[in-house]
């Protein structure tokens, strides 16, 4: 019995052995019959090397061939992360390199081991090495194994700062857009490939960036190069002519800056003004009660933009923003902490990537009235004849005095310095409301305008591209806002408006302060420029371009250093600008011509002169370009007078220089101080009457600094005098 | 029926003309010798075409140790063969103690090997040989059917002590082998079925132990974790070792890629494979016809043992034989299934392919005790 027992026990082993062993040879079988192929063909696959050729990037050049964007060739060592392997290896092929690569064997183990590199392109060693000790390292690469020298190119900005908000910068692709680029083919890895991130580089990328190539290469076990399979040349990127013209581009940021300082040294008084109390009382007190009546407080004037556009074909010869950056930072291996102080400002004032002359959420203030004033003529609520009789106020027709006495019904015209009252311009017609400013005109036309129901004005303030992105070739355009029922809602949704104060509809007030350029109405600088243009070119309303053409890859350099010989190259596509015609007939377009003229040129009305016409009066020869335009003044925060933003559009009368021109101060006072002098001095300049400063290739970039960009040399402020100071203050 | 058939004697074991009762010399399983002497040349050829890729190094340096290893196991296995088994009866405790002081003092020192110049003597390897005659000594003792509640204690701490010792050093895969041992010899000695539960758990909890009490190096613990999580990248020099294993073994397909054709196997693509992943090497060059022999080779070695412990005349001869039984089906289990990725990977060697002198000189001194045994069973 006990013999039986045992040997039940050694059956009980057996049957164990048996089941173990059948695991064994099951998968044993499938690994080597069902999985052979598959695993073969990986095999296969970790034999070939395969290497990404970057292209080099499209350069981008300006009007004349001059390089705004060039490249650097950069060699970099990488290795194969195979031979890194066995500690062993490493060491002796690191300690090797070291004299090649002037690093410690030390500085390359903390790279291996930093974590921070893809385990699926090689290990970048350094970066930027010299040719010679490329060709070296190639020649002996028995001695290197797994060791490859990647080509790579560096982005260099030869004319930095100039243009930069319009040329853009390059960056790593960021965590939101990764799965973008990726989908694209992209190499996303932290040490992948560096792409546009704003202006004409992050617009056109796929232009300027080209295509990849790869070479297939067999290896040994010891990663050595056995042979090449396959060869695949990177098709280089486009190269871009941009319109700019970077002569006009750096008088145009010259300008800009030099008179945004000398606006900081004016100041505004804090006004007196009356306030009807609860008990029906008027008492008159400071506008800001925190300051005594008459305070001066200068004005910040912080920001701004200029645009010089042809207004026949779109293209931007100049688009300048202020405060700006140098784009050559970025390729600068910039630290955090540098990052931080050159650029993080909290103040929004202050912010410097953003491009106003697109981005800028504006009120227009009366450089707006020409479009109320050819949607009044264009619906035939008034004709160019019509009168109205200006007496400084408007009382609103449609409520009835027990209404008024409940909400406002008096909307006043800018105040006369020279009798401290409303201006008072007498019968006005279109063409003279223009001409002087007349807000109560305006007011008139506002009330009509709502009291006619619908969104008759609002449909023909589209027609100019208004509260719609205008397709400039730029990214992040601001679409603007117009003011409607839904934008109202939109607006109390997201909490801009204050939910118990706003109602969800578009009233009277809104609609008259819409017909002066006010209010939830919001446009930028781009937007008012396609809008001038379009009553200069007779109705056609053009996507602005920067970019004017594109050329094959390669063009080549031409013999003057910093240009590109655009004859020499080949043009692949001459990019022509869209338009759109709305109805502009001589009957709509010559009123308000006439008007924008006069507001340049004279005459007032009502023995007033005209907002620029004391500006264009000195300084301004008859061989200047004809202009018409209209300032604007936009109330900001608190209406304090130091928060008015300044505003000027103008276009050529002269069609054989066809240039539009618009520029917008933040925080500067009035049109005709801040934005009309600096669009006078651009005019000079196109008129060939100023001369500019020659444009030399930068300094190379000081990584001491400590400003985002170095300031430009000042220019002559000289073309900005004026016969006399300016007299009207818009009121609300 | 089924037990009738696990009861059934492989045969009368009474050999044939040339055996004889008086003479044990001439009782040697020859079946199990041949098939030993296959798996050690065989072994010799493994290791060649998996080490001689190096190229600074003597492409023979490898398999000339193995063989002068192999000729040392062989010297080892006669006397052992030499001696009635009876011996380690009678002499297991002080084998015991030397065993334990060597591995305690191995566990304080920091290491898994005695260093003596050209020879490093691994005691985990030994104590297969010592645990295993010191357990089966022990519960032979007992002369019964069953195992008594002290003696399965006795046997606990016989083998659980240099098991512990072992986890300490560390040696995970030494030390699964043990008690791999002590199961299988507690199985056929009669344990009841809580013994084996009880000695299961507490191999469990050793082994948790050990890698809460972090005696497990990091180097062990990746070589765990990269079966549960292949993907992770921070392990992928471990996963690099076992993925490459197992396309050499895939790749081989039916017939292999060749003596020496093998590009993972000859390239030097998968580290310490004559050590770790000698079956990897065969598979690569000879396929599923290679893999099937040598999985043969073990087991008619396997039958042949289970054979000797039927036939034993008593139970030390029947124990000690499962024992080896156990550790042999064990190790080439584990050895065979971290190659395939069915288990994960400890290190634990082929017996007689892979590298290393402890190992092949140890499992030559067990295959002796076997031999030992076939040889005194008509007493």
């Amino acid at each position: 019995m006990a013999a039986d027992k045992r040997a039940t026990r050694l059956g009980i082993l057996a049957l164990v052995a048996v089941m173990l062993f059948g695991a064994i040879g099951t998968r044993l079988w499938f690994l080597q019959t069902v999985q052979a192929d598959a695993l073969q063909e990986t095999v296969d696959a970790t034999k070939r090397v395969v290497e990404r050729i970057n292209p080099e990037r499209g350069r981008i050049f300006d009007a004349d061939g001059r390089i705004l964007a060039d490249n650097k060739r950069v060699l970099t060592v990488s290795v194969d992360w195979r031979v890194l392997e066995r500690s062993t290896d490493r060491a002796e092929l690191f300690s090797r390199l070291s004299s090649w690569l002037d690093m410690t064997v030390d500085e390359m183990e903390a790279r291996y081991d930093s974590g921070v590199f893809s385990r699926y392109s090689p290990l970048p060693l350094k970066r930027g090495i010299l040719e010679p000790t490329a060709i070296a390292l190639r020649e002996r690469v028995e001695d290197f194994p797994g060791v490859m020298i990647e080509t790579g190119w560096e982005r260099v900005y030869p004319y930095a700062p100039l243009a930069a908000h319009v040329v853009g910068y390059m960056g790593a692709i960021t965590a939101e857009d990764a799965d973008a680029y990726r989908d694209a083919g992209y190499d996303i890895s932290s040490q992948g490939e560096d792409v546009g991130r704003g202006g004409v580089e992050m617009e056109l990328e796929h232009v300027l960036h080209g295509q990849w190539g790869q070479a297939v290469y067999e290896v040994d076990a010891n990663n050595r190069v056995v042979r090449q399979l396959s060869y695949k040349p990177p098709v280089n990127g486009m190269d871009l002519q941009l319109s700019v013209d970077l002569d006009l581009q750096q008088y145009a940021e010259q300008i800009l800056a030099t008179q945004l300082a000398h606006r900081r040294t004016f100041t505004a008084k804090n006004p007196e003004v009356e306030r009807i109390l609860a008990d029906e009382r008027v008492v008159r007190e400071p506008l800001d009660r925190s300051l005594p009546v008459g305070a001066e407080v200068p004005y910040k004037a912080p920001a701004g933009s200029v645009i010089v556009m042809n207004e026949e074909t779109g293209e931007v010869a100049a688009m300048a923003s202020y405060p700006t950056f140098d784009n050559r930072w970025f390729s600068s291996g910039l630290s955090d902490e540098k990052f931080e102080e050159l650029f993080g400002s909290e103040d929004p004032d202050q912010s410097v990537f953003a491009n106003r002359a697109i981005q800028g959420q504006y009120n227009l203030g009366s450089s707006f009235k020409p479009f109320v004033a050819y949607a009044a003529l264009a619906t035939g609520q008034i004709g160019a004849g019509t009168i109205f009789n200006d007496t400084g106020t408007y009382r609103l027709q449609s409520m009835t005095d027990e209404e008024c006495r409940q909400q406002k019904c008096i909307y006043r015209n800018a105040i006369c310095s020279g009798t401290g009252r409303p201006c008072v311009y007498g019968p006005v017609d279109v063409e003279t409301s223009l001409a002087v400013s007349s807000d109560a005109f305006y007011y008139h036309l506002g009330e009509e305008f709502f009291r006619s129901g619908g969104t008759v004005l609002q449909d023909q303030i589209r027609r100019f591209g208004f509260g719609a992105e205008t397709g400039v070739d730029l990214p992040d355009e601001f679409d603007g806002r117009i003011p409607t029922d839904e934008l109202k809602q939109q607006l109390i949704k997201s909490g801009a408006l204050d939910e118990d104060l706003e109602v969800p509809e578009l009233l009277l007030g809104d609609e008259i302060n819409m017909s002066i350029g006010q209010g939830l109405l919001a446009a930028s600088p781009i937007q008012l420029a396609v809008a001038y243009a379009t009553i200069a070119n007779g109705g056609r309303v053009l996507t602005p371009r920067v970019v004017q053409a594109i050329y094959e890859p390669e063009t080549p350099d031409d013999d003057r250093p910093g240009y590109a010989d655009l004859a020499q190259g080949t043009l692949y596509r001459r990019i022509k600008a869209d338009a759109r015609r709305i109805p502009m007939t001589d009957d709509l377009r010559e009123p308000i011509t006439t008007g924008l003229a006069r507001n340049v040129t004279g005459p007032g009305a009502n023995g007033l002169s005209t907002t620029a016409e004391e500006l264009f009066d000195i300084g301004y020869p008859p061989e200047a370009i004809p202009v018409a335009g209209k300032t604007g003044t936009a109330q900001g925060f608190q209406t304090y007078p130091w928060n008015d933003s300044s505003a000027f559009g103008a276009f050529s009368l002269d069609a054989q220089r066809p240039w539009t021109v618009v520029s917008y101060l933040e925080k500067a006072g009035y049109g005709s101080q801040g934005a009309a002098p600096v669009v006078k001095c651009m005019y000079l300049a196109l008129s060939g009457i100023t001369p500019l400063d020659p444009v030399e290739v930068a300094d190379a970039l000081d990584p001491e600094s400590t400003v985002a960009a170095e300031p430009l040399p000042r220019v002559d402020l000289g073309c900005t005098a004026a016969a006399s100071v300016p007299t009207v203050r818009p009121q609300d | 029926m089924a037990r009738s058939l696990l009861q059934r004697r492989p045969d009368s074991g009474l050999g044939n003309l040339r055996s004889s009762p008086a003479d044990p010399s001439r009782n040697i399983d020859w079946t199990l010798m041949a098939c030993q002497v296959a798996l050690t040349v065989i072994g010799c050829f493994v290791v060649y075409s998996a080490t001689r890729n190096g190229d600074d190094i003597d492409p023979y340096l490898f398999v000339t140790r193995q063989v002068i290893f192999a000729i040392a196991a062989a010297v080892v296995m006669v006397v052992v063969m030499v001696f009635d088994y009876e011996f380690w009866r009678e002499h297991w405790k002080p084998l015991l103690i030397a065993l334990l002081a060597s591995l305690a003092f191995l566990v304080a020192a920091g290491g898994i090997a005695f260093d003596f110049g050209p020879i490093r003597v691994q005691p985990a390897e030994i104590a297969k040989f010592v645990a295993l005659v010191a357990l089966c000594a022990h519960l032979v003792d007992e002369r019964s059917d069953e195992v008594s509640y002290p003696r399965f204690l006795g046997g606990l701490l016989i083998v659980g002590t240099p098991t512990v010792l072992i986890v300490a050093q560390p040696d995970l895969g030494s030390a699964t082998v043990l008690l791999a041992m002590a199961m299988g010899v507690l199985l056929v000695a009669g344990a009841k079925f809580r013994y084996i539960v009880t000695i299961s758990f507490l191999s469990l909890l050793t082994i948790g132990a050990a890698f809460v009490g972090n005696f497990v190096n990091n180097y062990q613990l990746d070589r765990v974790r990269v079966f549960f999580d292949e993907d992770n990248p921070d392990l992928q020099d471990q996963v690099y070792q076992v993925r490459n294993a197992v396309r050499a073994l895939g790749t081989g397909g039916l017939f292999g890629k060749g003596w020496l054709q093998g590009p993972l196997t000859n390239g030097g693509d998968i580290p310490v494979m004559h050590a770790d992943f000698p079956f990897a090497a065969v598979g690569e060059q000879f396929g599923l016809i290679g893999c099937a022999a040598l999985l043969l080779l073990f087991v008619v070695a396997l039958v042949r043992i289970w054979r000797i412990a039927h036939l034993s005349r008593d139970l030390l001869g029947t124990y000690l034989c499962a024992g080896v039984f156990t550790m042999l089906l064990w190790q080439v289990f584990q050895n065979v299934g971290m190659t395939m990725k069915i288990m994960p990977v400890t290190g634990l060697p082929m017996p007689f392919i892979s590298y290393g002198g402890s190992g092949i000189i140890t499992w030559f001194a067990l295959f002796g005790l076997v031999q030992s045994v076939h040889m005194r069973r008509m007493r």
